[in-house]
């Protein structure tokens, strides 16, 4: 009966360390999908050797570097958010926050300009096949020439590897959105940056990912 | 009620990325040297590692966290690695018997 009387203590249990290697085994995941991606490039590579470094050729190594040099500049706006919010500075965080995701947009028209520079020669994520029966994608006119096999597979999987890296700059973008807002809230505080710190972990990964990527497209023609 | 006693760090995260923008500038003037096909896919390979690599350690925190933190993450790096070598190893003798 007294039992019932005392004050109930509502205890919220959080384990910040937990949460986080939680967190670092989702991006293992991330890692373990793009891993298989750069497997089949790999062999791939191997097996159209020439025709890869044909293809290679029609990417832009300026453009290339220029997104390399701007998501790099994303992963230091989003360490610096962190530090300011850690600091006590959340203003400062603020502002980072907005820059980075003012880069990951920036990177992102600039990949949506050398795809369509892509499309306008009729290069897109299709089968030879197709092409060979002139049927092309849905979305374009057929390519005027049949390309070969290996150039094919070259540009199906620039398109597809890409492709989900710039899906993943988009959750990013949308994550740190949220976390901008929950920062203008009070609910992400200097005393609580835990989302801030995995929403990093995960854009860093994004960045990390392109480390790789670039110079397996556009340095090996 | 402000607690923290930390201070605004940039210091680390501005040096690393000035590696990480050097590292890239040398990659791409590295990459019309000719160093036959296998040397110039190592380099490239061998720098965006250590690119990579400073990404994690200082961008990621893998030095701040505990040595638990570090062996997941060298792990699932030996898995993909593990990934790799067996499917090259596949490749390489598939045919031979």
């Amino acid at each position: 009966m007294s039992e019932q009387a005392l004050p109930v203590e509502v205890f919220h249990h959080h384990d910040e360390d937990g949460t986080r290697l939680g967190f670092w085994l989702f991006l293992f995941t991330e890692l373990l999908l793009f891993g298989a991606f750069f497997i089949v490039y790999a062999v791939y590579r191997n097996n159209y050797l020439p025709d890869f470094k044909i293809a290679a050729e029609s990417l832009n190594k300026g453009i290339g570097t220029q997104n390399t040099i701007i998501l790099l500049a994303s992963s230091l706006t989003m360490v610096l958010s962190l530090n300011a919010l850690k600091a006590n500075q959340v203003k400062l965080a603020k502002t980072f926050l907005l820059f980075t995701m003012a880069l990951g947009t920036a990177f992102l028209i600039i990949k949506g300009f050398e795809w369509n520079a892509k499309f306008a020669h009729h290069l897109f994520l299709q089968t030879s096949s197709a092409i060979a029966a002139g049927e092309g994608s849905l979305l374009l006119n057929p390519g005027p020439e049949m390309l070969p096999n290996g150039q094919v597979l070259f540009y199906g999987l620039y398109f597809v590897m890409t492709g989900t890296h710039a899906l993943h700059i988009i959750v990013g973008g949308i994550w740190m959105g949220i976390v901008y807002y929950w920062i203008a809230k009070g609910s992400i505080n200097p005393e609580n940056t835990g989302v801030l710190e995995r929403c990093g972990l995960y854009w860093h990964l994004v960045d990390l990912i392109w480390i790789f990527l670039f110079p397996l497209y556009y340095l090996v023609a | 009620m402000n607690t923290h006693k930390e201070i605004f760090n940039y210091r680390t995260p501005v040096i690393v990325f000035s590696a990480l923008i050097l590292l890239t500038l040398l990659t791409v003037a590295t990459s019309s040297l000719a160093l036959g096909e296998t040397g110039s896919i190592m380099l490239a390979m061998f720098i965006a590692s250590v690119k990579g690599s400073l990404v994690l350690i200082f961008f990621m925190h893998l030095n701040h966290e505990p040595l638990i933190f570090k062996l997941f993450v060298a792990l699932a790096f030996v898995t993909l690695a593990t990934l790799f070598v067996l499917t090259f190893a596949d490749y390489a003798f598939r045919g031979v018997s």
